[in-house]
């Protein structure tokens, strides 16, 4: 199927669930709330037309800067072996108590992926067995990939870089 | 957290807790899997990445366009000139330009040497940590001319960042075009002789054959990809169904076999370093003339000469050393097939010369899951087996 065909049989079976569609640049993608993810996931898999059995990829999208609403976004990217089409699932998130329903009953790939969407955004993926931190340490304060999360250097005791070394120089003169 | 509290030195259950890695060198990185052991078999496989965690996707959203192509190199450090395109071949989705059908070609050359370079290196630890010493220093020769034609024409042996939005970063040279000819007619007898060692050598196919089955449904379910995917029967492959940087004009097989097991992902990379070699014939046989990068000079630098004579040119170098590449507004996801499976950049752009957000999608994170649930009814010594039969890169892993 193309794009069009897949956004319009959306379109035709969700009149109530999808809240919008686009094209952009020939790719599908529709905009789905939290609540109805689940929902649509499941037609998606199980549609025999549509049949998107294979799930590329989770990512989560900190839209801090931009003025939009809501602040989060879950992007799954979707795509279907034996015909050979994809789509992409744009599931916009609030910023109070951001959670999202788990996808990995339909496909247990997400697993690693949404787990890095709480460690990495802070989002609440219910049902998720692990709703821990995954590439961060345990112990660890903050969600790394929010917009509002500083990019930090790390003070070493030798670096080549200027700006290291002044820094160090005002902090802790050398001693030989 | 002490050895106590996790539970490893418990005495008073059946099963042991294994601790395997992160410095195990058959985990080929930094992964560390926690095995629940009932005598030899595995019952649970728990895996922990994280020890390799440089914050690659942070550090993009903070650099400009063409200050990411660099990092993308150190993600995959296997197949750089894989993740180089994809990253690429995003942003110009986003910048909806056309890119030269040479610069196409070179890209494809790059990418076929590099699979080649990538399977070599797989091949040859996998071997070893199965026990065939061998076939490793034999990969590692041929690998060694491979990495002599990147320095050649990208001046570095790994990280070559020889693929640049709106084409690559220079032209091909004749000592390097001679080189790849050497090497397609050399390579064949050392595929062979390879395979000679190991296909049907009694103790390579006891260890492998039938280990670490994941049929069909599952290997789909668990998000596997690439030369994994293949090997359980699943014909896909991002170079036919959706070709990218001209792959359509290349003749060449996919190998898919049914079985899903460690042998058949060995002969699907043995059979895919085949057909590398088959593209890159083709694609020296008619590689076009013309240019080896856009003309488009928002994107690509004038040609230096003109610099004297043009203002035009003067005005977008200077743009274009300063500012860097302006992408439109808009998000757009481009799969590729890389060395492990499918690999691709989500590119968030809110208009500027910085991306907004970037995230990979690494097949190896991916894999990671459906890894550990092939282990689990294994025996220990299979282990080492499926992490090898993966194919895993920890680099783009923890990122």
């Amino acid at each position: 199927m193309t794009s069009e065909e897949i956004v319009e049989k959306l379109k035709a079976s969700f009149p109530d669930d999808i809240q919008d569609t686009a094209l952009p640049q020939g790719d599908a993608v529709i905009f789905v709330a939290p609540d109805r993810l689940q929902k649509v996931a499941g037609f998606l898999k199980d549609d025999p037309s549509l049949k998107f059995d294979y799930l590329s990829d989770v990512c989560g999208v900190d839209y801090l800067n931009e003025e939009r609403e809501p602040r989060f976004e879950a992007v799954y990217n979707l795509h279907s072996i034996d015909h050979q089409h994809s789509i992409r699932i744009r599931v916009g998130i609030e910023e109070d108590n951001p959670s999202v329903p788990t996808v990995s009953e339909f496909w247990k790939g997400a697993l690693y992926p949404e787990q890095e969407l709480f460690d990495m955004f802070g989002i609440h993926v219910e049902g998720h067995p692990k709703n821990e931190r995954l590439i961060m340490p345990k112990e660890w304060a903050g969600y790394p990939l929010r917009k509002d999360y500083p990019l930090t250097t790390e003070t070493v005791t030798f670096s080549y870089n200027r700006d290291f070394k002044s820094d160090l120089v005002k902090s802790k003169p050398p001693t030989r | 957290m002490s050895v106590t509290e996790q539970g490893l030195l418990e005495r008073d259950k059946d099963t042991m807790t294994l601790n395997m890695g992160p410095q195990h060198p058959s985990t080929h990185g930094v992964f560390r899997v926690i095995l629940e052991m009932d005598g030899e078999v595995v019952k649970t496989a728990e895996p922990e990445i994280g020890y390799l965690h440089t914050g690659i996707e942070k550090t993009c959203e903070n650099k400009r366009y063409v200050h990411v192509i660099p990092i993308t190199d150190r993600l995959d450090y296997l197949n750089p000139p894989g993740n180089n395109l994809a990253f690429c071949l995003s942003t110009e989705k986003l910048l909806d330009i056309e890119i030269p059908e040479r610069a196409q070609a070179l890209r494809v050359i790059m990418c076929e040497l590099s699979r080649i370079a990538s399977h070599l290196v797989w091949l040859g630890t996998h071997a070893l940590d199965i026990g065939a010493m061998t076939v490793f220093l034999y990969c590692w020769r041929e690998r060694e001319m491979i990495l002599d034609l990147n320095e050649e024409i990208s001046g570095v042996r790994m990280m070559t960042s020889y693929i640049r939005v709106g084409g690559v970063a220079k032209d091909a040279t004749r000592p390097w075009l001679d080189g790849i000819r050497d090497f397609i007619d050399y390579f064949p007898a050392k595929v062979d002789e390879y395979e000679k060692l190991l296909t049907k050598n009694p103790i390579w196919v006891d260890r492998t054959e039938g280990v670490g089955v994941f049929t069909r449904e599952e290997a789909i379910n668990w998000s596997l990809s690439g030369p994994a995917l293949r090997a359980s029967g699943v014909n896909w492959d991002i170079r036919k169904s959706k070709p990218y940087s001209g792959y359509d004009n290349y003749n060449f097989d996919v190998p898919v076999l049914k079985n899903g097991d460690i042998y058949d992902r060995y002969r699907v990379r043995v059979e895919e370093m085949r057909q590398s070699r088959i593209i890159i014939k083709q694609a020296m046989e008619k590689l076009p003339g013309g240019d080896f990068k856009t003309p488009d000079n928002k994107v690509s630098l004038p040609p230096r000469e003109t610099l004297h004579t043009s203002m035009e040119a003067l005005i977008h170098h200077f743009k274009l050393v300063s500012e860097g590449i302006s992408v439109p507004k808009g998000e757009t996801y481009v799969p590729i097939e890389g060395a492990r499976g499918e690999v691709g950049f989500y590119i968030v752009s809110d208009g500027t010369n910085v991306p907004y957000r970037v995230k990979l999608r690494a097949p190896s994170f991916m894999a990671i899951p459906g890894m550990c649930k092939m282990m689990e009814g294994c025996y220990i010594a299979d282990v080492v087996g499926i992490i090898g039969s993966i194919d895993i890169v920890m680099g783009e892993v923890d990122r």
